[in-house]
């Protein structure tokens, strides 16, 4: 679940999860009417990670395993796999925020759930923290659990997601699979040991567009070509490019267009 | 139910703070409810400075049946601070956002509701088992004779004080998940009192005051009587009266209705 900031991500994880009240329009899970009791079959953390301060990430994890009604046995299992498990009986507030972050998930999984929402897991983390975080979600994700993830890093939810859906304003403004976002027009990074690159590059029939770069000419390509026609049109002409790159498309690129189409 | 109470209990049974306070509240209680007689003996000798005498052991003050509304009456002062424990209970629950994650875990908000208002049952409950006790004991040792008609006598006072105490921590129930602020909410528990008094005395004296005794922390007041002016030979109520009962049990549907209401509509 992509969109700006205030775009309505978290509003609507809370109303599908029992917290905002909806002003109009309906909601089902699993194909019910949705219940309070359906809500303990979905692990959620929204924004922040919320415990009791003063209470132990374990005793913390009991209490929640009371509301969802469910064993404590799972306990030490998620508490192994966030790697909490030797700082387990140390209050929540002594908690760096990665190991708070990592705890939420922990009570998210307690219960097995059968879908897992976690909302921007990775918020003011380091690097170190969120590499962590984005391990733990792949490890989840193999295990065959389906994950809603509102983010705002493309690369990994293009690296993570198979569908993704664009908030803004409250409305959804795009859905689809992550897979199409390869789709389309080509663009090749190109460069050559010619002072007029960009002048050669424009004859090209299947050009769309050239930008010069700092250290190469960025081409688009109209639908059709591809990369090997560029540099089959540039040995004709004499010239050995010294630097082709058929570039995808990234997420964040499709994302931004998105969001600029939809004014 | 009981899963309600056992998930609220184990927040608060590692609280420090809800041993603190409870711990002073059932301590003060017990110490003041317990020592009438060295108040007592204190009035007597500022009596005997004074020129005049008093005879300690003509005031019945732990005597069946006397003991059983003079403690009941003198323990309602100190139900503020079992409120506060209240207060501070539901305010930090929307503080830390707890109530939010409690709520995502999979309780309804009238659950979250009922474990609170169980924990309000548990301390009421608690309260009158310890005033029961230690006027009991005291009684057996003050009464000059153990009568068990008059052991018997007034044990109404117990139900009524456990709906004093009941009625006030649902109001400050209410107060808390209204204002949702911990020192803001204390402050106006502390001030409802205060508040409303003038009220009272406007309406009685302009219209009329028999409206006051519908008053909420009025009607509060009105279970118990107070009592000590019967050692000074006057007329007083030593009984509670089914209407004041009334009154009170409708105030106190209504502040745990107005809780419900509140968290039923407010995003949290």
């Amino acid at each position: 679940m992509l969109g700006p900031n205030g775009s309505g991500k978290t509003t609507t994880l809370g109303m599908l999860m029992g917290v905002v009240n909806a002003t109009a329009g309906e909601f089902s899970w699993f194909g019910e009417e949705p219940t309070h009791d359906t809500r303990k079959k979905i692990g959620a953390v929204l924004e922040h990670p919320i415990f009791y301060p003063y209470l132990s990430g374990q005793k913390n994890l009991e209490l929640n395993a009371m509301i969802k009604k469910c064993s404590e046995k799972n306990i030490p299992n998620v508490l192994e796999l966030v790697e909490l498990l030797d700082r387990k009986d140390d209050k929540y507030k002594t908690y760096s925020l990665g190991m708070k972050q990592r705890l939420a998930i922990a009570s998210a999984l307690l219960n097995d759930p059968e879908v897992l929402i976690l909302d921007e897991p990775t918020n003011g983390l380091d690097p170190m923290g969120i590499a962590e975080i984005r391990d733990l979600t792949k490890k989840i994700a193999a295990r065959g659990k389906t994950i809603i993830l509102a983010s705002h890093l493309l690369d990994e939810v293009q690296k993570i997601c198979t569908h993704f859906a664009v908030l803004k304003k409250g409305n959804l403004i795009h859905y689809g699979p992550v897979d199409e976002v390869g789709n389309g027009k080509e663009i090749v990074e190109v460069n050559a040991d010619v002072e007029n690159l960009q002048e050669i590059l424009s004859g090209f029939q299947g050009i769309e567009r050239v930008d010069a770069g700092n250290s190469f000419c960025e081409v688009t390509l109209q639908q059709g070509f591809h990369s090997k026609d560029i540099n089959k049109f540039l040995f004709d002409k004499g010239i050995t490019a010294n630097h082709i790159l058929t570039r995808k498309k990234s997420l964040e690129k499709m994302f931004l267009e998105i969001l600029s189409e939809s004014h | 139910m009981l899963h309600l109470l056992t998930i609220d209990l184990k927040k608060l049974l590692r609280y420090r703070t809800f041993w603190v306070v409870c711990g002073l509240y059932f301590f003060t209680l017990a110490f003041i409810t317990a020592s009438g007689m060295e108040f007592l003996k204190w009035l007597a000798g500022l009596f005997n400075n004074f020129g005049s005498s008093l005879n300690i052991d003509r005031i019945p003050l732990y005597h069946f049946p006397d003991v059983w509304q003079n403690l009941t009456f003198i323990s309602g002062f100190f139900k503020i601070v079992l409120a506060i424990m209240v207060v501070i209970s539901i305010t930090n629950e929307f503080s830390y956002r707890t109530i939010r994650q409690n709520i995502i875990d999979g309780m309804s908000r009238w659950e979250f509701l009922q474990s609170k208002i169980l924990t309000n049952l548990l301390l009421s409950l608690m309260s009158v088992i310890m005033i029961f006790v230690i006027a009991f004991i005291t009684g057996l040792i003050y009464s000059p004779e153990i009568n068990w008609d008059y052991i018997l006598t007034d044990l109404e006072f117990f139900p009524a004080y456990f709906l004093e105490i009941f009625t006030y921590l649902s109001f400050a129930l209410m107060l808390g998940i209204l204002i949702q602020r911990s020192g803001l909410t204390i402050i106006l528990l502390l001030l409802s009192r205060i508040i409303e008094a003038p009220i009272d005395a406007y309406v009685g004296n302009h219209y009329s005051w028999g409206i006051v005794e519908f008053f909420p922390l009025q009607s509060i007041s009105n279970l118990i009587a107070m009592p000590f002016a019967r050692y000074a030979f006057q007329e007083i109520q030593d009984y509670v009266s089914w209407k004041a009962v009334m009154i009170v049990v409708v105030w106190m549907v209504l502040f745990n209705y107005f809780s419900y209401l509140k968290l039923k509509k407010s995003d949290i």
